[in-house]
């Protein structure tokens, strides 16, 4: 059962307009993510979600109801905000028991309950603190307590770990894999770094200014983005993305490139209604490019492989992986390679590569959208 | 260089002088004589190091004398047998006009007359207060303007508000009394019995004063953060339990303030009160503040009313160190 449906939000302020139609379905018990920079109306649409902001159109419905311009008490979900939004005046525990203490639980149950919420996130020796006093990554932590002690059947999550460093970032990802799979609840969560969204998210929503490119797997983002901008957010290094410009004949279509031909792409029947000469943009992973072996590989006649003559230009060791830089004559390149190959390459040495073409993507250069 | 010309003026500002100044002073008294030492004089005065003591000389030295002095005469006069009204000499008093004020059961009187005038009016602003700053704070059409005319009494002096509510009251002609007489047939003489006076004056106390806790209260609203409400909202917070946990921690200290300094002032309060009622009915309105205006200046018991006024100031200075404590306090909290 859809959990959450949004259809056709809109909202402005003021002459901004942060929502322009956006529609989403949420899947009870299911890890969402809105990912998009900052200014793509992921916060404004949480905040509709969880009703503190009212749609100036559409609708928001959750468990089978419409509860666009119901209140927001009525609704049972949970946010953590951004600025995490502790009370300042109250200790932690209050903090914590703030939203059990309305409906009216019984004093030992709400103790009980902090103190699980508190144990689980590993707070129990900050309780009789106050949030000002805590440290970045245990804030973070009560605020998700806070929205957790409740229980509620959503929870909405507002870009939780920007204001962490980076490696309780690294930690409070897998923290909340743990939490979503321990506790069922169906998660929105919003944020501007694809890494936490892929790394977490079961489906992911890319917003661009105001509206949803493009909702899809972490797999389907990656694999079959819509436009040059999905390839472009989703995978790290980024999509190599060459101009091209169709040739060949009309049923056997060419897309050349400064560096050389290719065909036979799963783009070549879609690109089959497009004349001769249009304007394309080619795609391509840097993971999708390897060095040449001297057995494998053609001139992209054919093979699923396409040979391009490259200079190492640039090289960027992360660790483990390694980002080389290359030049095809005038056209940049990144290529992706693991550590003990790349050590065998210096800058200015020629690479001969070769591109898999079975997953390279193929845009229309003046819209952006996919031909596929 | 010249030696400076020797007069009695730059003789004088040399001792003070740095070689540069003195340079200037040299070159300045080769211009022809006649109002030389006059202006040598000037230029001392206003020579940079001294010219900022110069120019609020006459502010402190007018404060010395109407206020500063006086205050000290006065302390020295409550240990004296003194009327400023007779041409005898003061004799030596010690204690005895502080034992005599302290066990005067008229002061105890009048200082329960002010006590009620303070409790009630210091509520009544208080009430009155906080209940316009949660209305001024949201936002609506001419808020601004109605804000400063809501501003307004709190700028006016005492002697016009106080002739203002003494012509409201006026039991031939003024405007409560005619309204009373259009619904109920006769004329209204608040004025005439205790309570009514009392209510007068704390009437118009409030209605000079409550803009003041508004102004207060409506700083510590707007200091709370929108996204504490937000939450508050998100956990399903009641707008009472809302207005208890988020609004009220960032407006209790200034509440207090609010309190403390509406009580010491209304405390000394005067002018309201002498314009009004004079302290009538009888002496039901008397506040201590008009009782030590009538023994000073109606029956000339001089010493007796400074050794009362010390006392007063006594413990206005108490009430002034907890209003600073909490001051201090919360300038700590944030």
């Amino acid at each position: 059962m859809s959990h959450l449906i949004i259809q056709d939000l809109h909202k402005s302020f003021g002459d901004l307009r942060a929502l322009q139609g956006v529609d989403m379905v949420v899947e009870k018990g299911e890890f969402f993510v809105l990912l998009g920079p900052s200014a793509a109306g992921k916060t404004t649409t949480l905040r509709m979600v969880c009703g503190i902001e009212r749609a100036d159109q559409g609708r928001v419905v959750f468990d089978g109801e419409d509860v666009t311009g119901a209140e927001v008490r009525g609704r049972d979900m949970a946010m953590v905000f951004q600025t995490f939004a502790l009370y300042p005046h109250m200790t932690i525990f209050d903090n914590l028991a703030y939203p059990l203490r309305q409906s009216g639980m019984a004093k030992a149950d709400v103790v009980q309950r902090v103190n699980e919420v508190a144990e689980m996130l590993r707070l129990g020796h900050t309780l009789a603190r106050k949030p000002g006093t805590a440290s970045g990554g245990e804030q973070q932590r009560v605020a998700i307590g806070r929205a957790l002690v409740r229980r509620p059947s959503l929870l909405l999550l507002d870009e939780p770990l920007t204001n962490l460093d980076a490696k309780l970032r690294f930690d409070t990802r897998a923290e909340f894999k743990r939490l979503h799979r321990e506790l069922g609840m169906t998660i929105v969560y919003a944020t501007p770094d694809e890494l936490e969204a892929l790394s977490m998210g079961q489906r992911i929503a890319l917003l661009r200014g105001g509206r949803i490119v493009q909702t899809g797997t972490p797999d389907e983002l990656y694999t079959k983005p819509q436009d040059t901008y999905v390839a472009g957010m989703v995978g790290s290094p980024k999509v190599n993305l060459i101009p091209a410009i169709r040739r060949g004949a009309d049923d056997a279509p060419l897309v050349e490139m400064p560096f050389g031909a290719v065909q036979n792409g799963p783009w070549a029947d879609a690109l089959k209604p497009f004349p001769v000469g249009s304007e394309l943009i080619f795609g391509f992973r840097p993971h999708d490019v390897a060095p040449a072996t001297d057995t494998g590989g053609d001139d992209g006649d054919g093979g699923g492989t396409m040979r391009i003559a490259a200079k190492v230009h640039l090289i960027e060791p992360l660790g483990d992986v390694v980002i080389l830089d290359l030049t095809a004559g005038e056209t940049q390149l990144k290529m992706v390679l693991p550590e003990e190959q790349a050590i065998r390459y210096s800058v200015g040495d020629d690479v001969p590569v070769n591109l898999r073409v079975e997953n390279s993507f193929l845009f229309a250069r003046e819209t952006g959208t996919a031909i596929c | 260089m010249n030696k400076p010309v020797t007069n009695v003026a730059s003789a004088s500002a040399d001792l003070s002088r740095t070689p540069a100044a003195s340079n200037n002073v040299t070159d300045n008294t080769i211009t022809p004589a006649g109002g030389k030492s006059m202006r040598d004089f000037w230029q001392w005065m206003f020579s940079p190091e001294r010219r900022g003591a110069m120019l609020v000389a006459p502010a402190l030295i007018m404060l010395f004398l109407m206020n500063i002095f006086p205050l000290m005469w006065s302390f020295g006069l409550s240990f004296f047998h003194y009327k400023a009204s007779s041409i005898r000499p003061p004799r030596f008093a010690g204690f005895y006009y502080y034992e005599k004020v302290l066990t005067d059961p008229v002061v105890w009187e009048r200082l329960q007359t002010t006590a009620q005038i303070v409790a009630l009016s210091v509520l009544l602003q208080m009430v009155i207060g906080f209940a316009m700053a949660l209305m001024f704070e949201k936002k609506f059409p001419f808020r601004r303007e109605l804000l400063m005319l809501v501003l307004t009494p709190m700028m006016l002096s005492f002697v016009a508000v106080g002739v203002f509510f003494k012509l409201f009251y006026e039991p031939t002609f003024g405007i409560l009394s005619q309204g009373y007489a259009y619904f109920f047939g006769e004329p209204l003489t608040l004025l005439a019995t205790k309570w009514g006076a009392i209510w007068a004056i704390v009437i118009a106390d409030a209605w000079m004063w409550s803009p003041f806790v508004m102004l207060l209260v409506l700083a510590g609203l707007v200091s709370v953060p929108d996204y504490l409400y937000e939450a508050a909202a998100v956990d399903r917070a009641s707008w009472w339990r809302r207005f208890k946990t988020v609004t009220f921690p960032y407006v209790r200290g200034l509440l207090l303030l609010a309190l403390l300094f509406r009580t010491i002032e209304t405390f000394k309060i005067f002018d309201v009160v002498y314009i009004i009622t004079a302290g009538g009915p009888g002496t039901s309105t008397e506040t201590i503040a008009v009782y030590v205006y009538k023994v000073a200046f109606q029956f000339f018991k001089t010493s007796q009313s400074s050794a009362l006024s010390y006392i007063l100031l006594f413990v206005v200075i108490v009430l002034t160190n907890l209003y600073l404590y909490f001051v201090n306090r919360r300038n700590e909290e944030i």
